[in-house]
């Protein structure tokens, strides 16, 4: 008995020997498959890398190639100089000590108190700069008349002389610097509405132009600024109206710009702006001196000018001398405002000109005197371009019949900034029968350029 | 007239005299030509003066050239100094280039190294003179800032494109100039000028 448990004791031990030899060889087999795995995914790795690499580099004939492209690349001292060189030349219209350029503006239409469609005018503005020390200005006025032909007029001749930061001597005949409108605002792009105010056109109270010479110029202060134009000039000229047989009236001025001065007396003017704050402009003109009659409308026959100045027969072949004329006073005073902001705008301009008497001469008589004023509120309306405009003039005329009322309304398309529809409606109130007592649409293109 | 009469000598001949003074006694001679002016204070001078008679005209409405004697035409008609007119001339020249691209990599040119200005600052030189302190805007066409759902309500990355390449509204008059038409603001000056509008002007 004792040796069979002899027996199962070896027996068993030896089984426990071989299970224990059994799972440490699963266990080395398991690791050895790890290690396998591993050496896999990094052999992957690698193969990756050099695939990369191989992509990734480049061969020498590549380099060879990408070393000429290099050469071909480098700007030399000489490339630079050669663009230099086409660049002045390019930019050479752009800094000749010459400048030459054409400006202006022009504007056709349709007026129903005549039925018709018409050309205003055009008017081409002329500049010739030498550098910042001269400039000749000149702008045409083209028109055509209703029979069809052509009229070019001179509206201005002057010689820009840029005597310092705040003085530029102007010589030649000018747009006359008494108030605002004439000077800066008739221009029709300018213009908010398809016509001028009362009174300052032809046969107005307002001067239009003269021939002399000017100091223009401004001032800046802090938060302020000034700009002011004197002139002097050959003057305006006197129409008289025959009344009856030796009766005469001063029936208009012409302040029109003449080349000669009949009666020798300069007059003087001008215009004091300032602009206290931004947006605001108040101006104060003047004109004062002698003015003479030149020519005489008669009494026969209203419609006929005859220039008696240098002794043009009458019509009855008399001898009308007016060359012992009295050189009669002259004034003009004015006073202008304007204020902009954000698309609003109001202006107003009063102007009175004044003739004195005169007790010698064959047109003898009392003086006269013109009175006009305006004022025009518009409004650019915000993410519009539209613009509607009111006015109101009041023109008094030393001849009744041109004296005149008026309330202008408008509304204005800006296709651009100096592009402009304009459709202006007016009410007149003047003498009974006249043009001045007649309503009117004005259809107006307008374009500055 | 009185006073002509008064000294025996001919008005005309005194008029002469005087014009022969001025002339000899002008020891301030125009600057040489052309001397550049001052870019904000022009677009400033710009925004009030030209709008004085009439509606403003956009800087790329003419050539550099013909902006000079334009800008001669209207220093005698406005009565603008000399040099309120050189200001004017440099900021419209300088306002009709065409926009230059932003290249976003390129961090080494001069102007991406120069010290950027804080928001405020290219307001207050660049952007004042027409979009005004209040942002309210000072000439027509000129957004209103303070609207709650103007154009400050836009992401920035819109706003950077307008202010970068210019931008014309719809119904405006005019565009607003490539960076409002000073070249020299960098990326950065403008990000901080929208940081900048944005924290002021949007309710």
């Amino acid at each position: 008995m004792k040796t069979i448990h002899t027996k199962r004791k070896i027996f068993l031990f030896t089984l426990s020997i071989l299970c224990t030899f059994s799972a440490s060889a699963d266990e080395k087999y398991e690791q050895l498959a790890n290690e396998v795995e591993a050496l896999k995914k990094q052999l992957e790795q690698v193969q990756s890398a050099l695939k990369q690499y191989q992509e990734e580099s480049i061969t020498k004939k590549e380099v060879q190639e990408l070393n000429q492209k290099l050469e071909e690349s480098v700007i030399t001292q000489d490339d630079v100089d050669e663009l230099e060189k086409q660049v002045a030349e390019a930019g050479e219209w752009n800094s000749p000590n010459t400048l030459i350029h054409m400006a202006g503006y022009a504007n056709v239409g349709y007026a129903s108190d005549s039925e018709s469609y018409s050309i205003g005018s055009f008017s081409p503005i002329f500049h010739y700069q030498y550098r910042d020390k001269v400039m000749l200005e000149s702008e045409l006025e083209i028109k055509i008349d209703e029979d069809g032909s052509t009229d070019i007029a001179l509206e201005y001749l002057t010689i820009d002389y840029f005597l310092n930061d705040y003085v530029t001597v102007v010589a030649g005949k000018f747009l006359s610097p008494v108030g605002q409108f004439r000077q800066n605002i008739h221009p029709s792009w300018i213009n908010k509405l398809a016509s001028a105010p009362p009174g300052f056109g032809h046969d107005g109270a307002a001067p239009l132009s003269d021939v002399g010479f000017q100091l223009r110029g401004g001032f800046d202060f802090d938060n302020s600024s000034a700009n002011y134009a004197f002139y002097v000039s050959n003057g305006p000229r006197l129409i008289a109206a025959q009344e009856h047989d030796d009766e005469f009236e001063i029936d208009g001025i012409e302040a029109e710009g003449f080349s000669s001065d009949n009666d020798g007396e300069k007059t003087f003017g001008g215009r004091l702006g300032f602009l206290p704050f931004k947006g605001f402009e108040l101006g104060l003109s003047f004109a004062t001196g002698k003015a003479t009659v030149t020519e005489v409308e008669l009494e026969e026959d209203v419609h006929a000018f005859k220039s008696l100045a240098f002794g043009t027969p009458g019509d009855e072949g008399e001898e009308i001398d007016l060359h012992d004329e009295v050189a009669r006073d002259y004034d003009v005073f004015g006073i202008d405002f304007a204020y902009q902001n954000n698309g609003f705008e109001l202006r107003g301009e009063y102007l009175k000109s004044k003739v004195g008497a005169a007790d010698e001469g064959i047109t003898a008589s009392h003086g006269a005197t013109w009175e006009t004023w305006y004022t025009q509120g518009s409004y650019l309306i915000p993410n519009t371009r539209w613009e509607p405009v009111i006015r109101y003039s009041d023109f008094t005329s030393a001849t009744e019949s041109r004296s005149q009322q008026q309330w202008a309304l408008g509304m204005n398309y800006l296709f651009t900034n100096s592009f402009i529809g304009k459709a202006t409606y007016e009410f007149n109130d003047g003498a009974f029968d006249t043009n001045a007592d007649e309503d009117r649409w004005l259809l107006q293109l307008a374009y500055g350029f | 007239m009185k006073l002509f009469n008064q000294i025996n000598i001919e008005p005309s001949f005194k008029t002469l005299l005087f014009i022969a003074a001025l002339f000899i006694g002008s020891n301030s001679i125009a600057a040489d030509y052309p001397e550049k002016g001052d870019f904000q204070k022009g677009a400033k001078a710009w925004a009030e003066n030209c709008v004085r008679c009439h509606n403003l005209r956009d800087p790329k409405d003419l050539r550099d050239d013909q902006w000079v004697t334009t800008a001669f035409h209207m220093r005698v008609r406005a009565g603008l100094t000399g040099q309120k007119t050189r200001d004017i001339l440099t900021f419209l020249q300088e306002s009709n280039n065409p926009p230059r691209p932003i290249k976003a990599s390129i961090k080494s040119s001069d102007a991406e190294n120069k010290n950027s200005l804080t928001g405020q600052e290219v307001y207050e030189q660049t952007c004042v003179a027409c979009h005004g302190k209040d942002g309210k805007g000072t000439v027509p066409g000129a957004p209103d800032f303070t609207d709650s759902e103007g154009v400050l309500s836009q992401s920035d990355e819109v706003l950077m494109k307008h202010i970068t390449e210019g931008f014309k509204s719809k119904n405006s008059p005019m565009a607003m100039p490539a960076k409002g038409g000073n070249p020299l603001l960098t990326e950065t000056d403008l990000s901080n000028v929208i940081i900048y509008m944005k924290s002021e002007f949007k309710k």
